[in-house]
């Protein structure tokens, strides 16, 4: 993207990124053929810059959540690639692998499911250190505590297990182990959604003061908009395996230009009563994407549908600069 | 008189060998035709207040102290066969996870319509053509053909409006919704709630105590709303004065720690410490030992909710 004025090279990029999962057993294979899949997410192409934040908003079954596995590499593409630094990381040998595993790491929602339950906590934050034979025995201890300290968590909480603790503390030691290994990028799959408000801004304080302490970019999955609005530089909104709307936050808040960007931000249900929405409805439910609709995946549901919209596929273009909407609506503006 | 009054309701829970208070002397009224907000974080008491209201507690939990009154209906000494009779009729429920409501086994028709016959006496063919009308109502699409699905083959929003259809079909006077559409997806979750409003409040009257953690949900749907910290009421009152002019420090801590839109980026304000568990909560206010305005008094002192300004309670000694 040549018109950034920041004109450093992305450090992630993906280009025409694809994950079908077939379906491969049961009746529906032989009954659909061969070609029965999910799309789950379908021809992506996004950038991600140094110590930026990337939000990637969308509903359940959006693909979101395996576009963030693809940009690690923690399943392989159906069709794309990604490049982190230049490298396509799925063309990268066992070692080039494992320089970029320290390099790209996860935090995932439930703390919980993401803790060895039998794992005392300074041992699950030793553990990255421990495989990458990172210093002595003794200055790996001391790089536990150095941790716990900078989540928030006091060194005599390393005896502890994952169960004496609670959901924003467990998030904390996660977010400790993801940083052991000092990162670059942190994918962040909706680190917040299952705690508190109190303890969600402790968190998000937490991250955002990481960020600048250790010029972290993140990647922030996420359906909360008032956290995406809060955190992020650049937002890219998915519907159905796609991305329609991708832009700088404040531009993309203060102006949707999707339609399906509009509905959503329409149903949040924002904090302040003398803004009462009268809920335009939204039409319907988020169709199956085993069996997307054709042409836009969004026009059946769309208040500004076209009659071209259930043959035509919009291409995701861009409108301005660092903007870019896939809506014929827009097409026509742009030609 | 309240559509539903609650009032000094104490609730305990059996851990350890002692009852600790999981819901501590809590008094509000729903009225008809309003939406009541409960909201507060987890742990601190509301999902209990529901399910005290509903006597539907766990065996390891009971009423201790208080009354729950549905009209001139004491709910809390009905009888079992009483009570049996009163939930799904002039008393419903819906939960966060819909399939909580669903029986797996059979077709939702037949959950439907079971409910209707149960409590309206309906024949079989009444009883169908008011399930098929419940079911358009809540939008199922082609509800005709979907009275004979299972559950399973239903998404989760659509699961929680055949919950919300079960929970309407015999005009319950009190709607008690836990977390309703914390599961959905934001532009499901706006049908949903729209549905709650129209189908009960505004077309029946109904009352519905809405317990929620979303500030946003309050602020959107409530007309009132009740907020609770470590088994109580800190604050209640109309959901313009709360969210204008909140009066309570947890209230005005909870209301800064919100990631809100048009906030420029920056820390947000958050409340230190954790919220207490059941078995160590402090003396006098549970907030005090998080509270950026406590006094020694408070410490001591447990603060009753009391008028504070106009449609407003608050428990705090900085309004005595």
């Amino acid at each position: 993207m040549s018109s950034m004025t920041d004109s450093a090279r992305p450090l992630l990029r993906a280009a025409g990124l694809s994950k079908y999962f077939p379906l491969e057993s049961g009746i529906l294979a032989g009954w659909r053929g061969a070609q029965a899949a999910v799309k789950a997410v379908e021809s992506v192409s996004l950038d991600v810059y140094a110590g930026q934040t990337l939000a990637i908003v969308g509903e359940s079954g959006s693909g979101k959540s395996t576009l963030g596995r693809l940009l690690l590499r923690l399943i392989q593409p159906s069709a794309g690639h990604v490049q982190y630094k230049g490298e396509n990381i799925f063309a990268m040998n066992r070692a080039q692998l494992r320089a970029f595993r320290r390099q790209a790491q996860i935090i995932l929602q439930d703390p919980y499911a993401s803790l060895n339950p039998r794992m005392r906590v300074g041992h699950i934050i030793r553990e990255p250190l421990d495989i990458y034979r990172e210093g002595s025995k003794a200055e790996r201890e001391k790089r536990v505590r150095a941790l716990l300290e900078r989540v928030g968590l006091t060194s005599a909480q390393a005896r502890a297990y994952p169960a004496e603790l609670s959901g924003g503390q467990r998030q904390r030691v996660c977010i400790a182990a993801a940083l052991a290994l000092s990162p670059e990028i942190v994918i962040a799959d909706e680190p917040t959604s299952s705690l508190d408000v109190s303890v969600q801004a402790q968190t998000l304080n937490l991250l955002s003061d990481l960020q600048r302490d250790f010029n972290l970019t993140y990647v922030f999955i996420t359906h909360d908009l008032g956290v995406v609005q809060h955190f992020s530089d650049r937002v890219a909104v998915m519907y159905l395996g796609k991305i329609v709307e991708e832009a700088p936050t404040d531009a993309l808040f203060a102006a949707p230009q999707h339609p399906y960007t509009q509905v959503l931000f329409s149903a949040i249900p924002r904090p302040d009563p003398s803004r009462r929405v009268n809920w335009e409805l939204p039409k319907g439910e988020p169709p199956s994407p085993l069996d997307p609709p054709s042409g836009c995946h969004f026009h059946p549901r769309c208040p500004q549908v076209l009659t071209a919209c259930s043959s035509t596929v919009p291409r995701l273009l861009e409108t301005a600069p660092g903007r870019r909407v896939a809506c014929l609506l827009h097409e026509d503006e742009e030609n | 008189m309240s559509l539903l009054s609650v009032q000094n309701l104490t609730t305990e829970f059996l851990s350890g060998g002692r009852w600790l208070e999981a819901v501590s002397d809590v008094s509000f009224d729903l009225q008809r035709g309003e939406i009541l907000g409960l909201v507060g974080e987890s742990g601190c008491g509301k999902s209990t207040i529901a399910y005290s209201v509903m006597r539907l507690l766990a065996s390891n939990a009971r009423i201790s102290a208080g009354e729950v009154w549905l009209e001139d209906l004491n709910l809390t000494k009905a009888s079992e066969d009483a009570l049996q009779d009163l939930r799904g009729s002039r008393l419903s429920m819906i939960f966060q996870d819909p399939m909580t409501a669903l029986d797996s086994l059979f077709t939702v028709g037949h959950q439907v319509i079971e409910t209707l016959q149960e409590h309206l006496g309906l024949n079989l063919a009444a009883a169908q053509e008011r399930a098929l009308d419940l079911l358009r109502q809540v939008g199922i699409p082609a509800a005709e053909e979907r009275l004979g699905a299972y559950p399973y083959q239903f998404s989760g929003g659509m699961s929680q409006r055949i919950a919300l259809a079960i929970a309407i079909s015999c005009h319950p006077q009190v709607l008690i919704a836990d977390e309703p559409t914390t599961a959905l997806d934001v532009t499901i979750q706006a049908q949903i709630l729209h549905l709650i409003r129209r189908l009960l409040v505004e077309e029946q009257g109904s009352g519905v105590l809405l317990i929620t953690h979303d500030l946003g949900v309050v602020a959107q749907v409530c007309d009132r709303v009740a907020v609770m910290y470590a088994g109580k009421i800190v604050e209640c009152g109309d959901v313009e004065s709360i969210f204008s002019n909140p009066l309570h420090p947890y209230t005005q801590a909870l209301f800064k720690s919100l990631p809100s839109q048009g906030i420029a980026r920056g820390a947000l304000e958050n409340i230190q410490g954790l919220v207490p568990g059941l078995a160590d909560r402090p003396t006098g206010c549970q907030f005090h030992p998080r509270c950026i305005h406590a006094r020694a008094l408070c410490r001591e002192r447990t603060p009753p909710l009391r008028n504070a300004a106009d449609g407003q309670e608050v428990a705090c000694v900085l309004y005595d």
